[in-house]
């Protein structure tokens, strides 16, 4: 079948790459903003999620991980032991910290944990010694490629040495990183010896994580009690809620942008050939077939354009970390279904204006020279 | 003055026909009370000076205009209230049109021009593909048929859209200035054409053309002014 659409798209090479570039920029941004979005959501919550505690307890009033306002007096650890379905009580020390290496300052939130279990400590290591002792730490690989220091190096506090003995994953939260010591180096670090920011509980086998929470908060005054997926789901909120209307509004532009482009593409295409959609209309064709390849025309343009910014956004994904650790993408599979959607509709919202242009032309005008 | 023809049955007629532009004392008649038919196998000859209402004449008997008054009749079909899809089908199956420009498509090869219009009426690829090869062929320009309108000469352009024009096997055949972009060699070539088309064909072809080289192809030489067919003058 011959078909005109594809003829006239590809008789127009140069616009119809500049179509194409035009659809495949707005994918492109549409898709990045997602995956961006998908891959913080991933990170952010993901460290809290993968401590392998059943419960968290803060000070009443902490919402997430990042924002402690939690200092948690130590007879609490024994309050906490005291309750049915308790197993394990670990103390943990989060806060934001700065140190200095090299003259830089190297911006982190210090974990001190307790070394003889493995509560709160690392998730993963992927280079160097897994426990840390004293006068010593592990940083998150995403904090060395942002700041630089790798093992061996010295970091400095307050007239205090810690060496990076090693690297760790899973503590990057794209706009903060983890590094660990042992909690009683922590404390000393920030001069507070008694300083404890949450206990991590473990539950026994006979009891729901979710029920000895709830029994947690009825029997100690002053403390909340989270379960490591509330904890995280939290954590995700308050650190990306600020940032959702601003991915929202781009995610508009980058739609409005993308349909004007297609629009404009397919409308001017449409007007220079008005004379031959004139003829066509003469000699027989019906309106419904000259919507048909205006339509066409604007679907091809989409879909290409749709392929090309995927495309573009996945090599992009595969890159991006390694360059900027806060660039973290996580491509789904349903959102690129969405996006194919929103892409589709973006196409016949471009043909509408040309369609509404070729239902005015006269066939009668093929008459003139 | 009717320019009626006898023998056959008619394959356009139009009855008192009439087209105004324009109201009030802005009101053009573009054709005034017009009576015309052909038949099979005549080539018509439509002439008259600019401004005389041969374009409108020639849109009204092709189904593309609706006139203001009278009727028209096209392969049997009344087609004066028809709905424009139905015109649209009666264009692509009754008539055939030839333009002055030749009006192909662009982007299209020669053969790609023809075989669209067959497609337009549920004609198979292959089917199409065959027939359009054949009717390029028989108008001297299959060798040319993989080359898109750029690439022809006018002649060749010409020879395509008569093709084209063709391709659904219609009864009438509407031809606007068909030598008007052509040298004198490549004109009488057309207008031979289209009385092959006529005489062997059996379709009613109608030119409406400044051109008088015309006159030696047309069976009925009529002429056109102010929106009614006259005598016609010494030319």
């Amino acid at each position: 079948m011959v078909s005109i659409a594809r003829k006239n798209l590809f008789a127009e090479k140069m616009r119809f790459a500049m179509s194409v570039s035009g659809v495949g920029f707005s994918v492109f941004l549409i898709t990045l903003l997602l995956s961006l979005f998908r891959g913080w959501n991933d990170r952010v919550g993901s460290f809290v999620e993968h401590v392998p505690v059943d419960i968290w307890v803060a000070r009443e009033g902490t919402t997430d991980f990042l924002r402690p306002i939690s200092v948690l007096p130590q007879e609490i650890a024994g309050e906490l032991r005291a309750l049915e379905g308790v197993d394990s009580v670990h103390p943990l020390v989060v806060i934001p910290t700065g140190f200095e290496w090299e003259g830089k300052a190297v911006e982190t939130h210090l974990v001190g944990y307790d070394t003889t279990g493995s509560a709160g400590g690392p998730l993963e290591i992927v280079e160097g010694k897994p426990v840390p002792s004293e006068g010593e730490m592990v940083i998150d690989k995403a904090l060395s490629k942002m700041y630089g220091p790798n093992i061996g190096d010295v970091l400095e506090h307050s007239g205090q040495s810690f060496e990076v003995v090693g690297l760790a994953s899973g503590g990057n939260f794209v706009a903060t990183q983890v590094s660990f010591m042992p909690i009683e180096s922590a404390r000393r670090l920030l001069g507070v010896e008694e300083l404890t920011t949450f206990y991590l509980v473990m539950v026994d086998d006979q009891h729901e994580p979710v029920v000895v929470a709830e029994r947690i908060e009825e029997n100690l005054t002053g403390v909340s009690a989270f379960t490591g997926e509330d904890f995280a789901d939290t954590t995700r909120d308050r650190t990306l809620r600020d940032v959702i209307p601003i991915l929202i509004i781009i995610l508009i532009l980058a739609f409005v942008v993308g349909a004007a482009v297609t629009g404009l593409m397919i409308y001017t295409a449409t007007v220079e050939k008005a004379r031959e959609f004139g003829i066509l209309r003469a000699v027989g064709f019906s309106n419904g077939y000259l919507y048909r390849v205006v339509i066409e025309q604007s679907l091809i343009t989409g879909l290409v354009g749709f392929t090309g910014g995927v495309i573009l956004n996945v090599v992009v994904g595969r890159f991006a970390e390694d360059l900027v650790p806060q660039f973290v993408i996580l491509v789904r599979w349903t959102d690129v279904a969405a996006v194919l959607g929103v892409t589709l509709a973006m196409s016949a919202l471009a043909a509408l204006l040309p369609v509404r242009r070729l239902a005015g032309i006269d066939p009668v005008t093929v008459f003139k020279a | 003055m009717s320019a009626n023809s006898s023998g056959g049955q008619p394959v356009l007629e139009m009855a008192g026909v009439t087209k105004d532009f324009g109201s009030g004392e802005a009101l053009v008649k573009a054709l005034d009370n017009v009576d015309f038919s052909a038949h099979p196998s005549e080539v018509a000859v439509v002439m008259g000076p600019s401004g005389s209402g041969k374009t409108t004449f020639l849109t009204i008997a092709g189904a593309l205009m609706r006139p203001t008054t009278g009727t028209v009749v096209v392969s049997g079909i009344e087609v004066t209230h028809l709905p424009e899809a139905q015109l649209s089908e009666v264009r692509r199956r009754r008539v055939g049109f030839v333009f002055q420009s030749f009006n192909l498509l662009e982007a299209l090869t020669g053969l790609e021009n023809v075989q669209l219009v067959m497609q337009a009426e549920g004609l198979s690829a292959r089917h199409a593909i065959e027939r359009a090869k054949a009717l390029l062929e028989i108008f001297g320009v299959g060798h040319r048929r993989d080359h898109p309108p750029k690439h022809l000469s006018g002649g060749e352009k010409q020879r395509v859209a008569i093709a084209r024009a063709l391709a659904n096997n219609p009864d009438l055949l509407l031809a606007d200035e068909p030598t008007a972009n052509l040298d004198s060699t490549r004109g009488r070539e057309v207008l031979q054409l289209l009385r092959v088309i006529a005489r062997d064909l059996g379709k009613a072809v109608i030119i409406v053309s400044h051109d008088l080289r015309v006159r030696e192809v047309a069976d009925r030489l009529l002429w056109l002014e102010d929106g009614q067919f006259r005598p016609l003058p010494p030319i």
